[in-house]
Formats: C-alpha cells, structure tokens, sequence
C-alpha cells in the first residue's frame, strides 16, 4: 500500500488522533497562559515570587517528558489526565518569563504617567501595562505551543490521545506491512499541527496587538 | 474635591519630611512653605536636591515620612491617593503617554475614569488640542510614536490639564526637547497660564527656565531646604547668598533686563521717532539693549515714543556713569 492510499483508508482513525492531538493540546496551553500570565503578573512586582517561579518552571523542563508522565499516573491515572497536566506544566517557562520581561521592560515614564493620573494598580495593569506587554507575552505562548506539540506525542506510552500512537506503533513493528506508513502518518500530522497552531497564533497576534504600537512613525 | 475659590487653590506644606529608609540624610529635610493660589512656583536646585521628591509627595506618588500637606484647606494624606491624583494634573520629562492610545484616549482618559459622558470629553479634548496649539482633526487619532517629540510634549501637558485640575504638578515638562523647541513651548506655556491660573508647582533645574515662567523660585539646596523663595526681581536683585548668587551666575543684572517688558517702562520722549531703530512694546529690556547695542545707539523707537539706555538703567534701579553716557549719546569714541 502506497502512503496516500494507507491516509485514505485510515483517514477516520489518522483524523481522529490529530484532532485529539490538537485538542490535548489546545486545553493545555489555554491552562498554562492562564496560570502562566497570572503567576507573571505576579512575578513582575515580587522578585522572590518571580525567581522562585521561573526557577520552578525551568526545573520542571529538564525532566524527561516520559518520566514525568509515567510519574503522574499513580496521582492522575493513564490517559488525558497526565497527558494533559503534564503538557500544562511544560509549557509553563516560556509564558511566565516572557510575562515578568514583557511587564518589566515598560518604560518607567509610562507607568508612573499613569499612576500620576490616579489609574488604580489594577486598572493601570488591565489597562497599560498588559496591553502594551501583549506581543511579547503572545510570542511566549507561541513558544510553549511548539514546544508541547511535540512532547504531546509521547503521551501514546501512558495510553493519552494524538497521534503519538500512530508514530510509535508504527515503530514497534518496523519492517511489517504499513509500519513505515503509520510513522510516516502521524509524524506529517504533527508537523501539519505546528504549522496550523503557528497560522493561529499569527492571525491572532494581528488582530489583537494594539493599532499604536504597530504604527511607523 | 478642593475648595476652590475665584483664585484657585492653595497648596501648604508643614513639617515635610521623606526619610528613605537606610540613608543616612533625610532626603527631604523638614520643608515649610506656602505655594499662593493661581501662582507658578518654580524649585530650582541642582539635581538630587529632593525637588522632585517634594513635588511628588503632594500627589504622593512619594509618602511623606512626616509632615503635613494642604490643597485647599485640605488634608492631602487623609483622601484616597488615586482618587486625589485624578484632580491634580501632572506632567513629567519623559511624558509617558501610552503608546496604545491615541491623543484623544490620553487626552480622555482621567476625564473617563471621572465618569464625564463621552461627548464632553469629545469637546474637552477639542478644546485643549487647540489650546495647545495641535490641530484637532489632525492629531486626535494619532497614536503617540507617530508625534515629534515637541508634539508629546504638548499631549502631555494638555493630558495633564484634561479634568481641568485646579492645581498641576510639572517636573521638567519641557526638558527632552532641542532649545528651539523648549523656548517655543516655554512662551506658550506664559501665555497659557496667564488664561488659566492655575496653582503650579514646576520642577526644573535650568535657572532661565525657572526665571522666564516663576511667579516665585524657590531655590533649594540638599535635603529641599530653602535658600531662598521669592520672586524672580527679587532674587536676581538681592541673592540670600553665595549659593543662590552661584545659581545665578554672572549676569544677574542682564537676566533682571529679560524679566521688564519695553512697555512697563516711562519713556524719556513720548514722540516716535522713526529714525532710530525700533523694538516692540512686547520686547524685554534685554531685546532693547540688545538692539541698542547692535546699532551703536543709547535710545531706539518703540511704539509709544522712544526709550533711553539712562531708563534702562533706571528699570534696574542703577545709574548711567556720566562720561559714558555722554560717550554714547555724542556718538564718539567711549573710554
């Protein structure tokens, strides 16, 4: 069977893991911008809360994905509860240091500008201070979603979805029939999944960052 | 917010005090002063003298360690910081206006936090756009990074005057700009407050500034102790001392000139007389001697008749030497 006919024929089930895929890690990178964002908020007036965290988060990095996965199933079980905690918790380092750097790296003269004017702390945040640190902290989270595209593939060790299955079951039984073509599927898939996310992610940062701070002087 | 009366209002100071923990000195030493209502008072000192710091405990953007601080009758520490910053205009050096907006959400923005409906504060922004001299539907929608640093200055201080604030804080507004720039907005700034009068407090260390917009200059020395605090006549006629003297520099009595306009003084001829070369009764003393002095003259035309180098003299409370007067006006050699 040549590739193109193996992706017809198991077009349902190749279809199925790279949403699956995508979704795991979709769910993911929504919980770690949140978290990421907000523990970044929190880092950038603290320097005990912002090294601790980026610390941690830079620790949790040099674990390998397998153990870490392997790790949780005990607490969380097989399947998308570790794959999914697991993902977040990779995704952490990017989005809290581009947070803190974004925040810290606002003119003074801007911020303190709009304490002059009577802005509340949090309105000064909510209004200032994230819109203009938005590009840089986007650009984080792009560099998570990357990042965790990939590691979502091994998630098929501790039964999670995607299309980590698909590569490694291909690999198992390398030189039997279709073995290449299931590899060779679900490896295409996952890049077809960096470069639809990185699409996104484009659009999105377009759209979103303010008209001011794209205009040529 | 403040009790304001047909003057504007007053700010006092009791006892100010800002003690930085771990330093040694208290940066601000104990400063009492009065700033009269609708009067422009200018600390001058050089830097790290704590002016700025003086300055920013009245919005408290800097807690004061102790002492006491009055607008209006009010007791500044007791109101809610944020609340009292909406109704003090503030203008600084590096401008910082937000990138994200355009001159108009600047311009806007304390007005909208104070809960005006959005077609005063459309009209309010026209207002002060024009006032300081920007073309309203010109510069409403541009964003910040698209204006000539001079142009921000001027958002900045039309943002600062948005809620038409009775008192303003201004630390070295004009001070990024190239010479040219800052001279022009220091004449329109004179001009401006001679509508407006309001109560300012304006930072700055440049002493020429300080003389051409003061009503008063407070001279400060370390630790924001006053040198002296007078008007501008005054201190350039009669310094406290060798440091306010030094501050000065040595030409007290040219600057003394730059404060006197040609109309302000008696002229000695009340003819004009095209002849002789003419200044305008809007030019300083300064301008007049300068002309004088271009022309090899002791006397040029203003509008209203003419002016002498001996009125001159007498505006600054000194007298011609005879022989050099005689000198000049025989058109011969001087000794």
């Amino acid at each position: 069977m040549s590739f193109g006919e193996y992706v017809i024929s198991r077009w349902d089930t190749l279809s199925l893991a790279a949403a699956e895929h995508a979704l795991v890690v979709a769910i993911a990178i929504a919980l770690a911008a949140l978290i990421g964002v907000g523990v970044g908020i929190l880092g950038h007036g603290s320097p005990r809360v912002r090294e601790t965290s980026i610390a941690a988060a830079a620790a949790i990095l040099t674990v390998p994905s397998l153990a870490l996965m392997t790790l949780l199933i005990p607490l969380t079980g097989l399947g998308w509860g570790s794959t999914l905690i697991s993902l977040t918790v990779y995704a952490f380092l990017p989005i809290i240091r581009n947070t803190v750097t974004g925040l810290r790296g606002l003119d003074a003269a801007t911020v303190e500008a709009g304490r002059g004017m009577g802005l509340s702390r949090l309105r000064l945040l909510a209004q200032v201070q994230l819109p203009l640190a938005w590009p840089l902290i986007l650009t984080g989270i792009r560099i998570s979603t990357q990042m965790i595209i990939g590691i979502a593939a091994i998630a098929a060790f501790v039964d999670g979805p995607g299309l980590g299955n698909q590569i490694f079951e291909g690999l198992s039984r390398l030189g039997s029939v279709n073995s290449l073509n299931a590899t060779l599927a679900g490896t295409l898939g996952v890049v077809v999944i960096a470069v639809l996310f990185d699409l996104f992610f484009f659009a999105v940062r377009h759209l979103t960052t303010p008209r001011g701070l794209r205009v040529r002087p | 917010m403040f009790d304001r009366d047909t003057d504007g209002v007053r700010i006092e100071l009791r006892a100010l005090t800002k003690h930085y923990p771990g330093q040694p000195a208290p940066a601000v030493d104990n400063i009492t002063m009065d700033i009269p209502a609708g009067e422009l008072v200018v600390f001058v000192g050089p830097s790290g003298c704590g002016k700025t710091t003086t300055m920013k405990m009245i919005n408290r953007l800097v807690e004061p360690t102790s002492g006491e601080i009055r607008i209006g009758g009010k007791d500044v520490l007791s109101l809610d910081p944020d609340e009292l910053r909406r109704h003090i205009g503030y203008a600084i050096q590096q401008v910082g206006l937000f990138p994200h907006l355009t001159v108009a959400q600047n311009i806007g923005l304390v007005p909208k936090l104070l809960g005006w409906p959005q077609a005063k504060i459309d009209a309010r922004v026209e207002e002060l756009l024009a006032l300081v001299s920007l073309e309203p539907s010109t510069f409403r929608g541009r964003y910040p990074r698209q204006l000539s640093g001079g142009q921000q200055q001027r958002v900045g201080v039309a943002r600062a005057l948005a809620a038409d604030p009775p008192v303003m804080l201004m630390d070295e507004p004009f001070g990024a700009t190239d010479p040219i720039t800052r001279e022009h907005l220091q004449n329109e700034f004179v001009r401006l407050q001679k509508q407006l009068r309001k109560t300012i407090i304006f930072v700055t260390h440049d002493f020429e500034e300080a003389i051409k917009l003061g009503d008063r200059i407070a001279v400060l020395r370390e630790g924001s102790h006053i040198a002296q605090y007078d008007t501008p006549a005054a201190i350039l006629s009669d310094p406290a001392d060798d440091y306010v003297a030094g501050f000065i520099g040595q030409d007290a009595t040219l600057k003394r000139l730059a404060l006197v306009r040609v109309s302000d003084v008696p002229i000695a001829d009340p003819l004009p007389d095209a002849a002789l070369p003419q200044v305008t009764g809007d030019a300083s003393l300064r301008e007049a001697l300068d002309v004088m002095l271009a022309h090899g003259s002791d006397r040029c035309g203003t509008p209203s008749g003419v002016l002498t180098y001996a009125a001159l003299c007498a505006a600054v409370g000194s007298r011609p030497e005879k022989e050099v007067s005689e000198g000049v006006m025989s058109g011969g050699e001087v000794r």
